[in-house]
């Protein structure tokens, strides 16, 4: 089965001031479809810069990525766009709830943006993927009455609202205490049996370990890839 | 996504955040707010006001007619004084004769502000002789049921009859009393009442009289008054054959300067070249009206531009603010797949709100301000003049205050749209 995402040769260099900062200095990585991998990295080692280019956020300097198929390296904005909306999935650490929106209407956000969206469509299809990580009943809740883990699940239902190919974990247990760290971690992992890939994107070996697979990456380039 | 679906999440979300931050959008608009407020209340009063300046025109003849009157002779005449006969009816024949373009001459001779009795009641008003051609020279008449008005024949035969305006007659009568047929008398003389003229009221700009005991307010002047036929008026009160003023009526206003030009040669001609007339037209008085209208309109429009532009910068500031403040929001959306056309429309959507609700409010705020304005009005003059709102007005400037909204949402929608989503998730 060939490979979701495939990234060959991919480069990203920044200009700060008078230096030129390599934060990918040359990613081959292949992801497959269903799979459950972390990303692991001190600060500074590319492992959110190849995050970004991977979530259609960034673009690479140089390089290749295939995606379903398709070349995306160099895509136009709003087909970047389009790709976050209909492909990619996003969990930050801080969670990144809107606090003025209730739970479903934060979660029904991604689906705002496709084309053909409707308001009662949207509902729907939030309630449900809000009814998958356990938060039915706190739809008209804001962000700031619900707990962190709370918070982490309603993150995840907007993730996957949209049926996404891919979703990106950056941190996501870094503000939650050890009870909720492990449901949140058994959540992402339970999302590949529908055929999600989940990447983990953290600097934390223990979180990283209940990946089927550990991507060690260093100054920019993959130090260790070990499947489990 | 058509453009419409588009939009409507951006309203609503565009009302959240005025609900969200209540006082600092209520400061944001009161620009807005003023602006309109001060651009609707300014344009209903000046409007009001010129409306009146056009029927004080049409009141005092309309363009088309042309005023003679009496006047001191210049300075280099003054020694011919003597030699000077005034305006009389040989005037009028002459003028008919020799100036085609005029159709109508109407001359009148002053009586004076004249006691007027009747059974014990009484009351003061202002005696002029005339003759038939003053009705469609003064674009009057006598409404059917109320009379007739001094004919050729009353003038000829120095008839004592007398057509009152339509305010004397509830003064000397009361009301729902017809007084064609009963005798008055000016001065022991006995006239015999053959009509009454039609009744003026302002429309438009609504006049109103403070004592409003009768309608009609500063048309009063015109309602009240009393007309007898100009033969009787000079035999029997003034005493000579001299006319206080002519009144002409050409029938092609276009030839006005024309019928002007040949009206002063043949008085002239007929005063021997004595300047004791002076020739007037509206045309000066409509043209002042028309400078003074346009003057009104561009300081007060200036004032309401600066206050909208003024209105216009609040709320770029606010947007800007809430901008900044919402960074982390906009870098969410962007990473749930808004594109930036999705968040130039959001913002711009909310500067929108911003300036409807706030237009609105304005609206409100201009009806109390024309309120306060026709009170003051009111109290400072008798006959004070009422503006009313007019809805289009209303409607403009509603879209004024859109259309500033709009260009002052413009640039914070811009910048919304162009952050990077991954500096501004950063962004604490």
């Amino acid at each position: 089965m060939p490979a979701l995402i495939a990234i060959r040769g991919l480069r990203k260099a920044y200009v700060m001031g008078d230096e030129t900062v390599h934060a990918l200095a040359g990613v081959d990585l292949d992801f497959q479809q269903g799979e459950f991998v972390a990303i692991l990295g001190p600060s500074g080692s590319g492992k959110s810069t190849l995050m970004h280019i991977l979530g259609f956020m960034d673009t690479p300097t140089e390089g290749s990525i295939v995606f379903a198929g398709q070349e995306v390296a160099k895509i136009e904005p709003d087909l970047r766009a389009w790709y976050r909306s209909n492909r990619v999935g996003f969990v930050f650490q801080s969670f990144n709830l809107l606090p003025r929106l209730t739970v479903l209407d934060n979660v029904a956000l991604p689906l705002l943006y496709r084309e053909n969206s409707d308001p009662v469509a949207n509902a729907a299809a939030a309630a449900v993927a809000l009814e998958r990580v356990g938060m039915s009943h706190r739809l008209d809740h804001r962000p700031s009455q619900l707990s962190g883990g709370e918070r982490q699940r309603v993150a995840i239902a907007r993730a996957i609202v949209g049926s996404p190919s891919i979703i990106f974990a950056d941190e996501p247990t870094g503000n939650l205490d050890v009870k909720n760290i492990d449901r949140i971690l058994d959540l992402l992992g339970s999302l590949i049996k529908e055929g999600i890939t989940v990447v983990l994107v953290t600097h934390d070996l223990a979180v990283a370990e209940k990946a089927h697979r550990v991507i060690s990456m260093r100054a920019g380039l993959v130090q260790e890839d070990r499947t489990r | 996504m058509k453009l419409l679906d588009r939009i409507r999440p951006a309203i609503v979300n565009g009302l959240r955040e005025l609900q969200a931050n209540k006082v600092r959008s209520l400061l944001s608009m009161s620009g807005i707010i003023l602006g309109v407020a001060s651009l609707v209340a300014m344009v209903t009063v000046v409007q009001g006001m010129v409306g009146n300046f056009r029927q004080f025109v049409d009141a005092m003849g309309g363009i088309e007619k042309i005023t003679v009157t009496r006047e001191q002779l210049p300075k280099e005449q003054e020694h011919l004084a003597e030699l000077s006969e005034g305006i009389t009816m040989r005037d009028v024949e002459r003028i008919r004769k020799t100036v085609p373009l005029v159709d109508n001459i109407s001359p009148e001779a002053r009586v004076g502000f004249e006691r007027v009795i009747i059974d014990g009641r009484e009351t003061s008003t202002y005696v002029t002789g005339v003759t038939a051609d003053y009705l469609p020279v003064a674009k009057r008449w006598v409404d059917p049921g109320f009379g007739r008005f001094i004919s050729d024949l009353d003038v000829l035969n120095m008839n004592d009859v007398i057509v009152l305006g339509s305010a004397v007659v509830p003064e000397l009568f009361g009301a729902n009393v017809d007084p064609v047929g009963k005798v008055i008398k000016i001065r022991g003389r006995r006239f015999t009442v053959i009509g009454v003229l039609n009744n003026i009221e302002g429309t438009g700009m609504q006049i109103r009289s403070a004592n409003s005991r009768s309608s009609g307010g500063s048309w009063r002047w015109r309602n009240s008054g009393a007309l007898i036929p100009v033969s009787t008026a000079q035999a029997k009160f003034i005493g000579n054959d001299r006319l206080s003023g002519l009144g002409l009526r050409i029938g092609d206003a276009d030839r006005l300067h024309d019928a002007v030009e040949q009206t002063e040669r043949t008085m002239l001609a007929g005063h021997k070249g004595l300047r004791d007339f002076a020739i007037t037209t509206n045309e000066q008085t409509l043209e002042d009206f028309r400078k003074t209208e346009a003057a009104f309109k561009l300081s007060l429009g200036g004032v309401a531009g600066i206050s909208l532009f003024v209105g216009g910068i609040g709320i770029m500031n606010v947007m800007l603010a809430s901008i900044n403040e919402r960074i982390r929001e906009i870098g969410v959306r962007k990473a749930v797949g808004a594109r930036g056309s999705d968040l130039f429309l959001q913002f711009l959507s909310e500067a929108a709100v911003i300036s409807v609700v706030g237009g609105l409010i304005g609206l409100v705020v201009s009806m109390g301000i024309v309120a306060l304005m026709n009170y003051i009005l009111m109290q400072a003059l008798p006959t004070g003049a009422v503006a009313t709102l007019d809805w289009l007005i209303m409607v403009q400037g509603l879209a004024f205050s859109v259309v500033v909204g709009l260009v002052a949402g413009v640039y914070p929608a811009l910048r919304a749209a162009s952050l990077d989503p991954i500096e501004a998730l950063r962004h604490e």
